[in-house]
């Protein structure tokens, strides 16, 4: 797989032909296109080593470890257990009886790109003007005072996967942002997350394009519309990968000439970028993985798979994570055959099982919604701990992102994304009441000071004051 | 957080359908009264016989209902439930109409499907009835409001309850895209139909001014400007929800807010001019310029300035899953609301403020509309046990539990 383009900035110089007699010619400095222009700048800010005391934990990662502490150093996770011996200093704060999971992930969120208000002036999720829009990313879309992303916050939603929206057969680069404050999307991406690619199956694309007249217009269009890209990103990449390899031919008037579009779809054919593809039907899944299969990708997720409890085994296999609601349906007729017991049956069958919100209203209570698949996943007889549920929102969410050796679960060693809840995380009374990313503190719902409020709320609820 | 293995809750169901008399033993019953705890209740031949400990001591079927609770069944104070299929699909669409000629009286409960799979799906989870609420097409008229039962043979038992109006930005957008345009257009339409209502005779002849609205429109109307049926306004900014409460005064109509995202910033005039609000309580973003001030403790303050609350809900899911208005009503008291308050949202109060032939309410000799949950009533770990809608036992089926129970059988060979 790794080869000359995964290196972000090579500089190569071409050897000197040296051949007797032959005339030297000078080295060619040869630039490859920067794989991270926009770069992160998010940098956690340093915070004093915090315990929280006798708390009972949801680890993320499928156990419940009751009256146990939790330390927190340097923005890492640095031990967990009862009754830790604390260096004296160590502020600590009693968390006895009370619950604390890690952050929770939300890898389908819109936020930033369909923000509120939702006017036509923010509206930037979705750059339905042709079906394959590889070349956009939806980082160049997000408003970062989307006043969503607090509400998200609150809710104890740390990280977030930003998508485009699903108009087209390839959608563009999704983002991973940190669900902090910041004037810049820079300052909220999590450094060296991977970047994905959305594509999207089924209704949509060919809805907005058969009522253009142009292709696709049916779900063979979808197919012959992604498959003609995946072809000309695979020459992009090869035309490359020569150019780079024949040192002897390499000269300025040889060099490819650069491809926004190709180029992130031969990211993707490199393994650097990870397919989230929004896909409710299992006929659909199915023609998706052999497509990966006929151009040598991987996909990385299904999004809004309302029909994953019927590729469950097929996701298994494949090792693709089932991205999906709890329970919403009827809006298409993709979606047409929801089963409440989706997660909890996807998990069953042992694949990897996400829950994701697409919703503002619903990205402020993933736990609910994680609490709801349990319900139903044991109102059959599948006898789910809450331990168990809350790895839908936490690690293997984390999973789906590339992202689980940093977050997604109470880890030594992980970031310190941690929420500490009023109640049990999946009673529906229960709200976040502390919220840390990377061992800081950014929300408290008893503190007015830790209540960060976007610059769009002020003067408007009334001055100063975050909105409930 | 109970559990209740599928074999016992199917058997349970099966047992109950073909019981006269149900006893169910130690649960908690929220009535509009209050909470009775621990309590039995008796049901024979789908009537509450008796609440409390004298209940007689065994029954054809008796439940402990030890560590669950009772409501009446939710009811949902606006939804679609019966008058779409799939929403994409626009032949399954009926509640809205583009047609011009008809906006007031557009009888949303004439399109009412029995059979729709939305029914099964949301009876099964608690909801018992449902308001069918039109949507504007045309203008800010969207039609007339219809009850439904949800029950094994659902029918609709309402079909006018009050006329729709739509007074949102999307309603006024409908209407020349000003407010004050919009105004002028509902102050007409309300003269035309008192017009049309003092002379009618003559102006189904045609012998009459000019009217905004056809003949079935202003005969629609003609209630509501007498003063006979509820104008049911969905409104969301504050000075929306002044104008048209200023506006009922003037035309002395009856008034029902709904939306009113803003609600909380007019709280006192809504509570003095005696107004009902159905609102969705999980509403906290200023998704548009007429909800900047949406907050999560809307539904507290409204009921703080002692206004009658309904609710629906959640969020966009309000007709294809209208049970998870159970949902919405757990997050208002997670934000301040009473228990009791919200219960009530869903199940009492829709029942009273439309005079509906439904009591909302678990009281001795009234038709059992109640739902047994396996837990607190609100928590979404408490799934419904055992529904009962107008006195019979509701099966516990369903499309999607088809698709699921296939499913399983399949995973459970591989």
């Amino acid at each position: 797989m790794k080869n000359a383009l995964l290196k972000s900035l090579a500089l190569i110089t071409a050897v000197t032909l040296s051949g007797c007699g032959e005339t030297a010619k000078g080295p060619i400095e040869i630039t490859l296109p920067n794989k991270n222009p926009y770069p992160s700048t998010y940098k956690a800010p340093e915070s004093p080593a915090f315990a929280l005391i006798g708390a009972n934990l949801l680890t993320g990662d499928g156990a419940e470890l009751t009256n146990t502490d939790l330390l927190i150093e340097n923005g890492k996770i640095a031990a967990i257990g009862p009754a830790l011996a604390l260096q004296p200093g160590t502020i600590q704060i009693d968390a006895n009886g009370q619950w604390v999971t890690p952050g929770l992930i939300d890898v389908h969120s819109h936020m930033g790109v369909y923000p509120s208000p939702s006017t036509s002036n923010h509206s930037d999720g979705n750059e339905m003007t042709s079906p394959v829009t590889a070349e956009v990313w939806a980082e160049h879309s997000v408003w970062p005072e989307d006043p969503q992303f607090e509400k998200a916050l609150a809710g104890g939603v740390t990280t977030v996967q930003i998508l485009p929206g699903s108009g087209n057969l390839i959608g563009g680069r999704g983002v991973t942002l940190k669900n902090i404050p910041s004037l810049t999307v820079q300052g909220m991406k999590f450094p060296g997350a991977p970047y994905s690619l959305k594509m999207a199956c089924g209704e949509n694309p060919k809805r907005v394009y058969g009522s253009r007249n142009t292709l696709p217009s049916t779900r063979m269009g979808n197919m012959a519309g992604y498959r003609k890209a995946w072809i000309q990103a695979a020459e992009y990449r090869k035309s490359w990968d020569e150019y780079l390899k024949d040192s002897d031919s390499r000269s300025l008037s040889n060099t490819p000439t650069r491809n926004l579009r190709l180029e992130t779809l031969a990211g993707v054919l490199e393994g650097d970028i990870r397919i989230h593809n929004h896909c409710y039907k299992v006929d659909e899944m199915a023609q998706m993985i052999d497509m990966s299969k006929e151009f040598g990708y991987k996909i990385a997720a299904f999004h809004h798979a309302v029909e994953a409890y019927k590729a469950a085994p097929m996701l298994a296999e494949e090792g693709i994570c089932g991205v999906m609601w709890a329970d919403w349906w009827g809006f298409k007729q993709e979606a047409f055959d929801m089963v409440r017991e989706n997660i909890a049956l996807v998990d069953y069958a042992q694949a990897c099982a996400v829950i994701h919100s697409d919703n503002p209203i619903q990205v402020q209570r993933l736990n609910q919604e994680i609490a709801k698949a349990m319900s139903a996943g044991n109102r059959m007889g599948l006898d789910i701990s809450a331990a168990k549920a809350i790895r839908w929102g936490t690690y293997n969410a984390a999973m789906s992102l590339g992202l689980e050796d940093q977050i997604g679960s109470l880890a030594v060693g992980k970031n310190a994304d941690i929420v500490l809840w009023t109640k049990h995380p999946l009673s529906v009374y229960s709200l976040a009441q502390k919220v840390w990313i990377d061992g800081n503190l950014r929300f408290d719902r008893f503190d007015k000071s830790v209540q960060p409020t976007s610059d769009f709320n002020l003067g408007i609820i009334s001055a100063g004051e975050a909105r409930p | 957080m109970k559990k209740l293995s599928l074999f016992i809750m199917l058997l349970l169901v099966s047992l109950a359908a073909n019981a006269s008399s149900i006893l169910i033993k130690g649960a908690d019953i929220y009535s509009a009264n209050g909470l009775l705890p621990k309590s039995n209740i008796y049901i024979e031949n789908g009537i509450i016989t008796t609440i409390g400990r004298s209940t007689p001591m065994s029954a054809d079927m008796d439940i402990d209902g030890s560590g669950m609770s009772i409501t009446a069944g939710l009811f949902n104070a606006s939804t679609h439930i019966g008058t779409v299929e799939v929403s994409a699909i626009s032949p399954t669409v009926d509640f809205y109409s583009e047609n011009e000629e008809v906006t007031a009286a557009l009888r949303i409960s004439d399109a009412f499907n029995p059979r729709s799979t939305l029914i099964p799906h949301n009876r099964v989870h608690g909801l018992t009835h449902a308001l069918l609420v039109p949507e504007s097409g045309t203008n800010l008229f969207s039609g007339q409001v219809g009850l439904v039962q949800l029950g094994n043979q659902p029918k609709v038992i309402h079909n006018s309850l009050a006329i729709a109006l739509d007074f949102t930005e999307y309603g006024v957008e409908l209407s020349g895209s000003s407010r004050a345009a919009a105004l002028v257009q509902l102050r007409q339409a309300l003269d035309d139909a008192k017009d049309f209502s003092r002379n009618r005779k003559a102006a189904m002849a045609g012998e009459h001014r000019d009217y905004v609205l056809s003949y079935a429109d202003l005969a629609a109307l003609e209630p509501v400007v007498n003063g006979d049926k509820p104008l049911l306004v969905k409104t969301h900014r504050a000075s929306d929800i002044t104008t048209i409460l200023a506006l009922a005064k003037d035309f002395q109509l009856q008034l029902i807010l709904s939306g009113a995202i803003e609600g909380w910033m007019v709280a006192d005039e809504i509570a003095k001019a005696g107004i009902p609000v159905i609102m969705d309580p999980i509403h906290n973003l200023p998704n548009s310029y007429e909800s900047l001030g949406a907050r999560l403790d809307n539904a507290k303050l409204l009921a703080d300035a002692g206004i009658t609350l309904l609710f629906t809900g959640m969020g966009g899911s309000d007709t294809h899953n209208a049970y998870l208005v159970k949902q919405s009503a757990g997050n208002a008291v997670a934000n301040g609301l009473s228990k009791s308050a919200a219960i009530a949202a869903m199940t009492s109060n829709p029942a009273e403020v439309f005079g509906a032939t439904v009591s909302g309410d678990i009281a001795v000799n009234q038709t059992a509309d109640l739902v047994l949950w396996g837990g607190d009533p609100l928590e979404l770990t408490s799934e419904a046990q055992l529904v009962l809608i107008n006195g019979e036992v509701i099966p516990m089926e369903s499309r999607s539990f088809q698709l699921r129970d296939r499913y399983f059988k399949r995973l459970k060979k591989d």
